[in-house]
Protein backbone atom coordinates (compact mmCIF):
# COMPACT_ATOMS: atom_id res chain seq x y z
CA UNK A 1 0.00 0.00 0.00
CA UNK A 2 1.99 3.12 -1.05
CA UNK A 3 1.46 6.40 1.37
CA UNK A 4 1.37 9.68 -0.74
CA UNK A 5 4.61 11.45 -0.08
CA UNK A 6 3.01 14.73 1.26
CA UNK A 7 5.29 17.69 1.82
CA UNK A 8 5.16 18.43 5.66
CA UNK A 9 7.15 21.36 7.59
CA UNK A 10 9.53 20.59 10.02
CA UNK A 11 6.87 22.21 12.73
CA UNK A 12 4.00 19.95 11.00
CA UNK A 13 6.04 16.69 11.13
CA UNK A 14 6.79 17.24 15.05
CA UNK A 15 3.19 18.57 16.14
CA UNK A 16 1.73 15.34 14.12
CA UNK A 17 4.13 13.04 15.80
CA UNK A 18 3.61 14.65 19.22
CA UNK A 19 -0.61 13.99 18.25
CA UNK A 20 0.51 10.24 17.17
CA UNK A 21 2.66 9.62 20.78
CA UNK A 22 -0.67 11.28 22.61
CA UNK A 23 -3.03 9.12 21.03
CA UNK A 24 -1.38 5.53 21.58
CA UNK A 25 -0.47 6.85 25.03
CA UNK A 26 -4.49 7.25 25.53
CA UNK A 27 -4.96 4.33 23.94
CA UNK A 28 -2.60 2.30 26.09
CA UNK A 29 -3.38 3.79 29.32
CA UNK A 30 -7.39 3.28 28.67
CA UNK A 31 -6.49 0.28 27.39
CA UNK A 32 -4.60 -1.40 30.36
CA UNK A 33 -6.84 -0.50 33.43
CA UNK A 34 -9.81 -2.22 30.59
CA UNK A 35 -7.61 -5.27 30.95
CA UNK A 36 -7.29 -5.37 35.06
CA UNK A 37 -10.67 -5.42 34.87
CA UNK A 38 -10.92 -8.26 32.40
CA UNK A 39 -8.99 -9.92 34.15
CA UNK A 40 -10.97 -10.33 36.89
CA UNK A 41 -14.15 -10.93 34.97
CA UNK A 42 -12.63 -13.88 33.15
CA UNK A 43 -10.87 -14.99 36.04
CA UNK A 44 -13.86 -15.21 38.02
CA UNK A 45 -16.42 -16.74 35.33
CA UNK A 46 -13.66 -19.74 34.55
CA UNK A 47 -13.64 -20.54 38.19
CA UNK A 48 -17.47 -19.89 38.14
CA UNK A 49 -17.68 -16.99 39.84
CA UNK A 50 -19.04 -13.46 38.80
CA UNK A 51 -15.62 -11.41 39.14
CA UNK A 52 -16.27 -7.96 39.63
CA UNK A 53 -19.71 -7.14 40.29
CA UNK A 54 -20.08 -3.42 42.33
CA UNK A 55 -18.06 -1.28 44.19
CA UNK A 56 -17.89 -1.01 47.50
CA UNK A 57 -20.44 0.38 49.89
CA UNK A 58 -23.76 -1.74 48.79
CA UNK A 59 -26.74 -0.13 47.54
CA UNK A 60 -26.24 3.04 50.12
CA UNK A 61 -23.87 6.05 50.17
CA UNK A 62 -21.63 7.67 47.31
CA UNK A 63 -21.90 4.43 45.32
CA UNK A 64 -24.91 3.31 46.24
CA UNK A 65 -26.96 4.95 42.67
CA UNK A 66 -24.17 3.52 40.34
CA UNK A 67 -24.53 0.07 42.47
CA UNK A 68 -28.18 0.28 41.93
CA UNK A 69 -27.81 0.35 38.33
CA UNK A 70 -25.17 -2.04 38.02
CA UNK A 71 -27.68 -4.11 39.51
CA UNK A 72 -30.63 -3.81 37.48
CA UNK A 73 -27.56 -4.24 34.40
CA UNK A 74 -27.45 -7.84 35.42
CA UNK A 75 -30.47 -8.48 33.93
CA UNK A 76 -29.43 -7.70 30.63
CA UNK A 77 -27.66 -10.33 28.49
CA UNK A 78 -24.84 -8.20 27.12
CA UNK A 79 -24.91 -5.68 29.53
CA UNK A 80 -23.98 -7.84 32.37
CA UNK A 81 -20.50 -8.88 31.67
CA UNK A 82 -20.32 -4.79 32.11
CA UNK A 83 -21.01 -4.77 35.45
CA UNK A 84 -18.37 -3.54 37.88
CA UNK A 85 -16.41 -1.27 35.10
CA UNK A 86 -16.48 1.42 36.70
CA UNK A 87 -13.49 -0.87 39.32
CA UNK A 88 -10.94 0.21 36.75
CA UNK A 89 -11.61 3.58 37.59
CA UNK A 90 -11.60 2.97 41.31
CA UNK A 91 -8.56 1.08 41.20
CA UNK A 92 -6.65 3.57 39.18
CA UNK A 93 -7.56 6.24 41.56
CA UNK A 94 -6.55 4.25 44.64
CA UNK A 95 -3.13 3.38 43.18
CA UNK A 96 -2.72 7.38 42.53
CA UNK A 97 -3.57 8.35 46.10
CA UNK A 98 -2.06 5.85 47.84
CA UNK A 99 1.39 7.00 50.24
CA UNK A 100 4.35 6.58 48.29
CA UNK A 101 7.22 4.93 51.00
CA UNK A 102 10.48 4.91 50.28
CA UNK A 103 12.04 2.37 52.72
CA UNK A 104 14.94 4.38 55.19
CA UNK A 105 17.82 1.88 53.96
CA UNK A 106 16.49 2.09 50.00
CA UNK A 107 19.06 3.77 47.34
CA UNK A 108 16.65 6.67 46.79
CA UNK A 109 17.93 7.21 43.41
CA UNK A 110 17.71 3.51 42.01
CA UNK A 111 14.52 2.76 43.73
CA UNK A 112 13.01 5.83 41.40
CA UNK A 113 14.47 5.30 38.44
CA UNK A 114 13.58 1.47 38.50
CA UNK A 115 9.78 2.11 37.78
CA UNK A 116 10.50 4.70 35.05
CA UNK A 117 13.00 2.48 32.75
CA UNK A 118 10.12 -0.36 32.99
CA UNK A 119 7.61 2.21 32.00
CA UNK A 120 9.80 3.53 29.14
CA UNK A 121 10.99 0.45 27.97
CA UNK A 122 7.41 -0.85 27.80
CA UNK A 123 5.60 2.35 26.33
CA UNK A 124 8.80 2.83 23.55
CA UNK A 125 8.37 -0.17 21.62
CA UNK A 126 4.99 1.37 20.86
CA UNK A 127 6.67 4.09 18.86
CA UNK A 128 7.73 1.07 16.10
CA UNK A 129 4.96 -1.04 16.61
CA UNK A 130 2.31 -0.57 13.20
CA UNK A 131 -1.54 -0.76 14.13
CA UNK A 132 -2.93 -0.19 10.23
CA UNK A 133 0.18 0.15 7.40
CA UNK A 134 -0.85 3.03 5.73
CA UNK A 135 -3.50 6.18 6.22
CA UNK A 136 -5.86 5.26 9.32
CA UNK A 137 -8.08 8.71 8.24
CA UNK A 138 -7.06 12.18 7.61
CA UNK A 139 -7.05 15.01 10.03
CA UNK A 140 -10.19 17.62 9.44
CA UNK A 141 -9.24 20.82 7.52
CA UNK A 142 -9.98 23.19 10.69
CA UNK A 143 -7.34 21.18 12.85
CA UNK A 144 -4.62 23.73 14.02
CA UNK A 145 -1.45 23.54 12.20
CA UNK A 146 -1.83 19.93 11.13
CA UNK A 147 -5.15 20.41 9.46
CA UNK A 148 -6.03 17.88 6.45
CA UNK A 149 -3.08 15.69 6.88
CA UNK A 150 -3.17 11.64 6.56
CA UNK A 151 -3.21 10.11 10.36
CA UNK A 152 -1.05 7.42 10.03
CA UNK A 153 -1.43 3.88 11.63
CA UNK A 154 2.16 3.85 12.91
CA UNK A 155 4.52 6.49 15.10
CA UNK A 156 7.32 5.83 13.10
CA UNK A 157 8.47 3.75 10.26
CA UNK A 158 12.01 2.15 11.45
CA UNK A 159 13.70 -0.15 8.85
CA UNK A 160 14.90 -2.01 11.39
CA UNK A 161 11.86 -2.25 13.62
CA UNK A 162 11.97 -5.23 15.07
CA UNK A 163 15.32 -4.57 16.17
CA UNK A 164 14.30 -2.20 18.12
CA UNK A 165 11.38 -3.42 19.51
CA UNK A 166 13.01 -6.03 20.72
CA UNK A 167 16.19 -4.06 22.06
CA UNK A 168 14.08 -1.82 23.72
CA UNK A 169 12.04 -4.63 25.49
CA UNK A 170 15.21 -6.17 26.66
CA UNK A 171 15.88 -2.71 28.76
CA UNK A 172 12.22 -3.71 30.90
CA UNK A 173 14.48 -6.07 32.27
CA UNK A 174 16.76 -2.87 34.39
CA UNK A 175 14.10 -1.93 36.06
CA UNK A 176 12.74 -4.93 37.59
CA UNK A 177 16.14 -5.99 38.11
CA UNK A 178 17.28 -2.54 39.61
CA UNK A 179 13.92 -2.24 41.30
CA UNK A 180 14.75 -5.31 43.27
CA UNK A 181 18.34 -4.13 44.69
CA UNK A 182 17.84 -1.02 45.03
CA UNK A 183 14.96 -2.31 47.75
CA UNK A 184 17.59 -2.78 49.70
CA UNK A 185 15.60 -6.27 51.12
CA UNK A 186 16.02 -9.99 50.85
CA UNK A 187 12.41 -10.89 48.73
CA UNK A 188 12.50 -8.52 46.09
CA UNK A 189 16.28 -9.17 44.94
CA UNK A 190 15.54 -12.78 44.82
CA UNK A 191 12.03 -12.02 42.76
CA UNK A 192 14.56 -9.75 40.95
CA UNK A 193 17.35 -12.55 40.40
CA UNK A 194 14.97 -14.80 39.21
CA UNK A 195 13.77 -12.51 36.68
CA UNK A 196 16.89 -11.79 35.41
CA UNK A 197 17.85 -15.46 34.74
CA UNK A 198 14.57 -16.25 33.54
CA UNK A 199 14.25 -13.10 30.77
CA UNK A 200 17.80 -13.56 29.66
CA UNK A 201 16.57 -17.26 29.18
CA UNK A 202 14.02 -16.97 27.21
CA UNK A 203 14.89 -14.00 25.48
CA UNK A 204 16.78 -16.40 23.29
CA UNK A 205 13.75 -18.75 21.70
CA UNK A 206 11.95 -15.58 21.53
CA UNK A 207 14.42 -13.98 19.13
CA UNK A 208 14.82 -17.71 17.25
CA UNK A 209 11.14 -17.61 17.09
CA UNK A 210 10.96 -13.80 15.45
CA UNK A 211 13.54 -14.72 13.11
CA UNK A 212 11.45 -17.18 10.93
CA UNK A 213 8.81 -14.47 10.05
CA UNK A 214 12.28 -12.13 9.97
CA UNK A 215 13.94 -14.48 7.01
CA UNK A 216 10.29 -15.38 5.46
CA UNK A 217 9.60 -11.41 4.60
CA UNK A 218 13.10 -10.78 4.45
CA UNK A 219 12.68 -7.82 6.15
CA UNK A 220 12.97 -5.92 9.55
CA UNK A 221 10.38 -3.24 9.17
CA UNK A 222 7.40 -3.94 11.08
CA UNK A 223 5.07 -2.34 8.46
CA UNK A 224 6.63 -4.40 5.67
CA UNK A 225 6.94 -7.91 7.42
CA UNK A 226 3.02 -7.34 8.52
CA UNK A 227 2.00 -6.88 5.12
CA UNK A 228 3.85 -9.17 3.59
CA UNK A 229 3.12 -12.38 6.24
CA UNK A 230 -0.69 -11.76 6.10
CA UNK A 231 -0.69 -11.17 2.11
CA UNK A 232 1.16 -14.28 1.85
CA UNK A 233 2.86 -12.37 -1.66
CA UNK A 234 5.91 -14.22 -2.47
CA UNK A 235 5.39 -16.92 0.42
CA UNK A 236 5.65 -20.73 -0.16
CA UNK A 237 2.58 -22.17 0.64
CA UNK A 238 4.23 -24.41 2.96
CA UNK A 239 5.51 -21.53 5.16
CA UNK A 240 2.64 -22.09 6.54
CA UNK A 241 4.52 -24.92 8.82
CA UNK A 242 7.36 -22.90 10.41
CA UNK A 243 4.73 -19.75 10.99
CA UNK A 244 2.56 -21.96 13.17
CA UNK A 245 5.19 -23.64 15.28
CA UNK A 246 6.61 -20.07 15.65
CA UNK A 247 4.09 -18.44 16.93
CA UNK A 248 2.83 -20.89 19.75
CA UNK A 249 7.00 -20.92 20.69
CA UNK A 250 6.32 -17.12 20.33
CA UNK A 251 3.56 -17.02 22.80
CA UNK A 252 5.04 -19.10 25.45
CA UNK A 253 8.00 -16.94 25.71
CA UNK A 254 6.01 -13.52 25.62
CA UNK A 255 3.92 -15.51 28.43
CA UNK A 256 8.21 -15.64 30.43
CA UNK A 257 8.86 -12.17 29.28
CA UNK A 258 5.69 -10.43 30.75
CA UNK A 259 6.29 -12.38 33.86
CA UNK A 260 3.06 -13.69 33.70
CA UNK A 261 1.23 -17.41 34.86
CA UNK A 262 3.10 -19.85 34.06
CA UNK A 263 6.24 -17.95 34.35
CA UNK A 264 5.21 -15.78 36.84
CA UNK A 265 8.49 -16.65 39.07
CA UNK A 266 9.64 -13.28 39.68
CA UNK A 267 6.33 -12.71 41.87
CA UNK A 268 5.93 -15.81 43.31
CA UNK A 269 3.41 -15.25 46.34
CA UNK A 270 3.33 -18.11 47.61
CA UNK A 271 7.42 -17.96 47.90
CA UNK A 272 8.58 -14.31 47.81
CA UNK A 273 6.25 -11.80 49.38
CA UNK A 274 5.57 -10.13 46.45
CA UNK A 275 8.36 -10.68 44.19
CA UNK A 276 10.11 -7.72 43.19
CA UNK A 277 7.99 -4.71 44.05
CA UNK A 278 7.51 -5.96 47.39
CA UNK A 279 8.87 -2.51 48.98
CA UNK A 280 7.68 -0.62 46.05
CA UNK A 281 3.92 1.11 46.89
CA UNK A 282 1.80 3.93 45.58
CA UNK A 283 2.13 4.94 41.36
CA UNK A 284 5.98 3.57 41.87
CA UNK A 285 4.41 0.36 42.01
CA UNK A 286 1.83 1.48 39.48
CA UNK A 287 4.67 2.08 37.14
CA UNK A 288 5.49 -1.48 37.32
CA UNK A 289 2.10 -2.99 36.77
CA UNK A 290 1.23 -0.54 34.08
CA UNK A 291 4.71 -1.73 31.99
CA UNK A 292 3.75 -5.11 32.93
CA UNK A 293 0.40 -5.06 31.09
CA UNK A 294 2.00 -2.59 28.64
CA UNK A 295 4.36 -5.46 28.20
CA UNK A 296 1.41 -7.94 27.61
CA UNK A 297 -0.10 -5.47 24.92
CA UNK A 298 2.96 -5.25 23.22
CA UNK A 299 3.77 -8.98 22.49
CA UNK A 300 -0.24 -9.14 21.58
CA UNK A 301 0.23 -6.78 19.14
CA UNK A 302 4.00 -8.79 17.60
CA UNK A 303 2.14 -12.03 17.88
CA UNK A 304 -0.68 -10.39 15.36
CA UNK A 305 1.10 -8.66 13.01
CA UNK A 306 3.87 -11.12 12.41
CA UNK A 307 1.75 -14.54 12.47
CA UNK A 308 -1.84 -13.96 13.31
CA UNK A 309 -1.94 -11.70 10.21
CA UNK A 310 -2.04 -8.57 11.23
CA UNK A 311 -4.63 -5.90 10.28
CA UNK A 312 -5.66 -8.76 7.33
CA UNK A 313 -8.42 -11.58 8.69
CA UNK A 314 -6.68 -14.49 7.68
CA UNK A 315 -3.59 -15.82 9.94
CA UNK A 316 -0.41 -17.33 8.74
CA UNK A 317 -0.33 -15.73 5.21
CA UNK A 318 -3.81 -17.63 4.25
CA UNK A 319 -5.10 -14.51 3.11
CA UNK A 320 -3.65 -15.13 -0.48
CA UNK A 321 -7.33 -17.45 -0.60
CA UNK A 322 -9.36 -14.30 -0.16
CA UNK A 323 -8.69 -12.04 -3.51
CA UNK A 324 -8.56 -8.18 -2.48
CA UNK A 325 -11.74 -7.28 -4.52
CA UNK A 326 -13.75 -8.63 -1.74
CA UNK A 327 -15.22 -5.89 0.35
CA UNK A 328 -14.40 -5.85 4.21
CA UNK A 329 -12.81 -9.75 4.23
CA UNK A 330 -10.36 -8.78 1.73
CA UNK A 331 -9.40 -5.36 2.86
CA UNK A 332 -6.90 -4.60 5.50
CA UNK A 333 -9.06 -2.64 8.56
CA UNK A 334 -7.89 -2.00 12.22
CA UNK A 335 -10.93 -3.88 13.68
CA UNK A 336 -8.73 -7.18 12.28
CA UNK A 337 -5.98 -5.98 14.36
CA UNK A 338 -7.76 -5.29 17.34
CA UNK A 339 -9.71 -8.07 17.43
CA UNK A 340 -6.86 -10.37 17.25
CA UNK A 341 -5.00 -8.05 19.64
CA UNK A 342 -8.30 -8.84 22.48
CA UNK A 343 -8.15 -12.22 21.86
CA UNK A 344 -3.94 -13.09 22.39
CA UNK A 345 -5.02 -10.65 25.40
CA UNK A 346 -7.94 -13.24 26.43
CA UNK A 347 -5.43 -15.90 25.94
CA UNK A 348 -2.94 -14.58 28.49
CA UNK A 349 -5.92 -14.18 31.02
CA UNK A 350 -7.30 -17.80 30.29
CA UNK A 351 -4.16 -19.48 30.45
CA UNK A 352 -3.21 -17.62 33.89
CA UNK A 353 -6.88 -19.19 35.14
CA UNK A 354 -5.55 -22.62 34.13
CA UNK A 355 -2.16 -22.89 34.67
CA UNK A 356 -0.05 -23.56 37.54
CA UNK A 357 2.97 -21.55 38.21
CA UNK A 358 5.90 -23.91 37.12
CA UNK A 359 9.10 -24.61 39.16
CA UNK A 360 12.32 -22.85 38.58
CA UNK A 361 14.12 -25.87 37.49
CA UNK A 362 11.58 -26.97 35.36
CA UNK A 363 10.87 -22.96 33.92
CA UNK A 364 15.06 -23.75 32.90
CA UNK A 365 13.98 -27.07 31.24
CA UNK A 366 11.48 -25.43 29.42
CA UNK A 367 13.24 -22.90 27.80
CA UNK A 368 16.90 -24.55 27.42
CA UNK A 369 15.93 -27.93 26.75
CA UNK A 370 12.65 -27.92 24.48
CA UNK A 371 12.10 -24.41 23.08
CA UNK A 372 15.48 -23.66 22.47
CA UNK A 373 16.03 -26.55 19.90
CA UNK A 374 12.45 -26.46 18.42
CA UNK A 375 12.98 -23.22 17.55
CA UNK A 376 16.43 -23.81 16.10
CA UNK A 377 14.55 -26.92 13.94
CA UNK A 378 11.68 -24.21 12.75
CA UNK A 379 14.06 -21.40 12.00
CA UNK A 380 16.14 -24.50 9.62
CA UNK A 381 12.74 -25.66 8.04
CA UNK A 382 11.56 -21.61 7.36
CA UNK A 383 15.34 -21.37 6.06
CA UNK A 384 14.80 -24.65 3.74
CA UNK A 385 11.21 -23.50 2.33
CA UNK A 386 12.54 -19.79 1.64
CA UNK A 387 15.50 -21.13 -0.51
CA UNK A 388 14.92 -24.51 -1.74
CA UNK A 389 11.91 -23.96 -2.97
CA UNK B 1 5.49 -41.18 20.30
CA UNK B 2 6.25 -39.90 23.56
CA UNK B 3 8.61 -37.55 21.93
CA UNK B 4 6.01 -36.29 20.05
CA UNK B 5 4.03 -36.34 23.12
CA UNK B 6 6.60 -34.08 25.21
CA UNK B 7 6.37 -31.53 22.12
CA UNK B 8 3.32 -30.86 21.62
CA UNK B 9 1.19 -29.78 24.87
CA UNK B 10 -1.47 -32.07 24.50
CA UNK B 11 -2.18 -31.44 28.80
CA UNK B 12 -2.09 -27.95 28.29
CA UNK B 13 -4.71 -28.10 25.33
CA UNK B 14 -6.98 -30.54 27.67
CA UNK B 15 -6.78 -27.93 30.75
CA UNK B 16 -7.81 -25.11 28.51
CA UNK B 17 -10.01 -26.93 27.07
CA UNK B 18 -11.59 -27.26 30.61
CA UNK B 19 -11.53 -23.77 31.38
CA UNK B 20 -12.69 -22.47 28.16
CA UNK B 21 -15.84 -24.53 28.72
CA UNK B 22 -16.68 -22.82 32.58
CA UNK B 23 -16.02 -19.75 30.98
CA UNK B 24 -18.17 -19.85 28.20
CA UNK B 25 -21.00 -21.48 30.44
CA UNK B 26 -20.69 -18.62 32.49
CA UNK B 27 -20.25 -15.85 30.40
CA UNK B 28 -23.56 -17.23 28.28
CA UNK B 29 -25.65 -17.32 31.55
CA UNK B 30 -24.08 -14.36 33.70
CA UNK B 31 -27.40 -12.46 33.09
CA UNK B 32 -30.33 -13.03 36.02
CA UNK B 33 -32.54 -13.68 33.10
CA UNK B 34 -33.80 -17.01 34.77
CA UNK B 35 -36.50 -17.62 31.80
CA UNK B 36 -34.26 -18.61 29.34
CA UNK B 37 -30.69 -19.81 31.01
CA UNK B 38 -30.47 -21.33 34.03
CA UNK B 39 -27.43 -19.40 36.50
CA UNK B 40 -24.45 -21.45 36.43
CA UNK B 41 -21.88 -19.45 38.55
CA UNK B 42 -21.44 -19.78 42.56
CA UNK B 43 -21.81 -16.12 43.12
CA UNK B 44 -24.50 -15.08 45.45
CA UNK B 45 -25.60 -11.22 44.74
CA UNK B 46 -26.80 -11.16 48.29
CA UNK B 47 -28.79 -7.98 49.21
CA UNK B 48 -30.02 -7.51 45.49
CA UNK B 49 -30.89 -11.01 44.98
CA UNK B 50 -32.57 -13.68 47.45
CA UNK B 51 -29.94 -16.55 48.47
CA UNK B 52 -30.01 -19.69 46.74
CA UNK B 53 -30.49 -21.99 49.98
CA UNK B 54 -29.61 -25.31 50.21
CA UNK B 55 -32.65 -27.24 50.99
CA UNK B 56 -31.95 -28.36 54.47
CA UNK B 57 -30.73 -24.94 55.68
CA UNK B 58 -31.79 -24.69 59.31
CA UNK B 59 -33.08 -21.10 59.90
CA UNK B 60 -35.80 -20.09 62.20
CA UNK B 61 -38.38 -22.13 63.58
CA UNK B 62 -41.90 -21.77 62.50
CA UNK B 63 -45.22 -23.70 63.10
CA UNK B 64 -46.95 -24.85 59.65
CA UNK B 65 -50.86 -24.22 59.07
CA UNK B 66 -53.02 -27.02 57.36
CA UNK B 67 -54.74 -26.57 54.18
CA UNK B 68 -57.56 -24.94 55.92
CA UNK B 69 -55.14 -21.85 57.61
CA UNK B 70 -55.29 -24.05 61.07
CA UNK B 71 -51.65 -24.05 63.18
CA UNK B 72 -51.02 -28.27 62.73
CA UNK B 73 -49.39 -28.02 66.26
CA UNK B 74 -51.58 -30.52 68.67
CA UNK B 75 -49.02 -30.09 71.88
CA UNK B 76 -47.70 -33.01 72.50
CA UNK B 77 -44.89 -31.43 74.02
CA UNK B 78 -42.33 -33.61 72.67
CA UNK B 79 -40.29 -30.73 70.86
CA UNK B 80 -40.68 -28.72 74.32
CA UNK B 81 -39.10 -32.09 76.18
CA UNK B 82 -36.49 -32.59 73.46
CA UNK B 83 -34.93 -29.42 73.58
CA UNK B 84 -31.63 -29.22 74.34
CA UNK B 85 -31.55 -25.77 75.66
CA UNK B 86 -35.27 -25.32 76.34
CA UNK B 87 -36.43 -22.70 74.18
CA UNK B 88 -39.27 -23.64 73.60
CA UNK B 89 -42.24 -23.34 76.09
CA UNK B 90 -45.87 -24.31 75.05
CA UNK B 91 -49.28 -23.26 77.06
CA UNK B 92 -52.22 -26.31 76.57
CA UNK B 93 -55.46 -24.90 75.02
CA UNK B 94 -59.19 -25.72 73.21
CA UNK B 95 -60.37 -24.29 70.24
CA UNK B 96 -64.13 -24.57 69.21
CA UNK B 97 -64.61 -27.12 66.81
CA UNK B 98 -61.54 -28.79 66.80
CA UNK B 99 -61.11 -32.25 68.85
CA UNK B 100 -56.79 -32.08 69.37
CA UNK B 101 -55.49 -29.65 71.57
CA UNK B 102 -54.55 -25.94 70.30
CA UNK B 103 -51.65 -24.30 71.54
CA UNK B 104 -52.65 -21.33 73.08
CA UNK B 105 -48.77 -19.89 73.37
CA UNK B 106 -46.32 -21.38 71.87
CA UNK B 107 -43.00 -19.13 72.61
CA UNK B 108 -39.33 -19.78 70.97
CA UNK B 109 -36.79 -18.03 72.85
CA UNK B 110 -34.28 -18.10 69.93
CA UNK B 111 -31.28 -16.27 71.93
CA UNK B 112 -30.70 -19.33 73.10
CA UNK B 113 -31.37 -21.94 70.20
CA UNK B 114 -28.85 -23.75 69.10
CA UNK B 115 -30.88 -25.18 65.23
CA UNK B 116 -29.48 -28.64 66.03
CA UNK B 117 -33.28 -29.01 64.40
CA UNK B 118 -34.13 -31.81 67.18
CA UNK B 119 -37.62 -30.59 67.41
CA UNK B 120 -38.49 -30.91 64.28
CA UNK B 121 -37.35 -34.40 64.30
CA UNK B 122 -39.18 -35.42 67.28
CA UNK B 123 -42.58 -33.97 65.79
CA UNK B 124 -44.89 -36.24 65.04
CA UNK B 125 -46.97 -34.40 63.33
CA UNK B 126 -44.72 -33.03 61.21
CA UNK B 127 -45.86 -29.12 62.63
CA UNK B 128 -42.77 -27.17 62.73
CA UNK B 129 -40.13 -27.12 60.55
CA UNK B 130 -36.75 -24.49 60.43
CA UNK B 131 -37.57 -22.46 57.72
CA UNK B 132 -35.09 -20.87 55.36
CA UNK B 133 -34.43 -17.79 57.09
CA UNK B 134 -31.05 -16.56 58.00
CA UNK B 135 -31.25 -12.51 58.45
CA UNK B 136 -31.67 -13.25 62.42
CA UNK B 137 -29.89 -10.26 63.80
CA UNK B 138 -32.40 -7.56 66.08
CA UNK B 139 -32.95 -4.76 66.98
CA UNK B 140 -33.44 -5.27 70.87
CA UNK B 141 -33.71 -8.22 72.83
CA UNK B 142 -37.14 -8.79 72.73
CA UNK B 143 -36.58 -9.45 69.20
CA UNK B 144 -35.31 -12.96 70.11
CA UNK B 145 -38.65 -14.20 71.76
CA UNK B 146 -40.93 -15.14 69.31
CA UNK B 147 -44.34 -16.20 69.76
CA UNK B 148 -47.72 -16.72 67.39
CA UNK B 149 -48.97 -13.57 67.98
CA UNK B 150 -47.78 -9.74 68.08
CA UNK B 151 -45.44 -8.12 64.98
CA UNK B 152 -42.42 -7.43 66.49
CA UNK B 153 -42.15 -11.37 68.01
CA UNK B 154 -44.73 -13.03 65.64
CA UNK B 155 -42.74 -16.09 64.27
CA UNK B 156 -44.50 -16.34 61.13
CA UNK B 157 -43.98 -12.72 60.36
CA UNK B 158 -40.26 -12.20 58.54
CA UNK B 159 -37.36 -11.17 60.82
CA UNK B 160 -37.07 -7.42 62.12
CA UNK B 161 -33.71 -6.97 59.33
CA UNK B 162 -35.47 -9.78 56.91
CA UNK B 163 -38.53 -7.06 56.63
CA UNK B 164 -35.94 -4.79 55.29
CA UNK B 165 -34.55 -7.08 52.80
CA UNK B 166 -34.40 -5.31 48.97
CA UNK B 167 -33.99 -8.54 47.01
CA UNK B 168 -35.84 -8.88 44.10
CA UNK B 169 -39.16 -11.22 44.83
Amino acid sequence: MPIQAIQMTLTQTLVMGLLQIVVVLIAVFIMVPLLTFAERKVIGYIQVRLGATRLAGGHVGITGPMNRVMWSMGKVPMLSILRGLPIFIADALKLITKEDIIPAKADRGVFTLAPIISVMAAFGVFAAVAYYPGVMFYLPKGFPIVGGLPFQGFITDVNVGLLFILGLASVGVYGIVLGAWASNSKYPLLGGLRSAAQIVSYEVPLTLSLLVPVLLAGSLNFKEMSILLATGKGLHPLAIIPLFIGFFVYLTCGFAETNRVPFDLPEAETELVAGFHTEYSGMKFGFFYLAEYANMIVVSALATAFFLGGHYLLPFGLQRFIPETVPFLGQPSFIFFLGKVCFILFVFLWVRATLPRYRYDQLMDVAWKYLLPLTLVNLFIAALIRFAF
Amino acid sequence: MSFLRTLIPFDIAGGMKLTGRYFGKVFFSANRKKVRTEIKHFTQEYPEVAVRLQPRFRGRLTLLKDEQGEIKCVCCLACEKICPTQVITIEKGKKEGRKMPFPVRYDFEMERCIFCEFCVESCGFDSIILNHQFELAGYNREDFSLGMEGMAQNMFEPSPVGRHSVAED
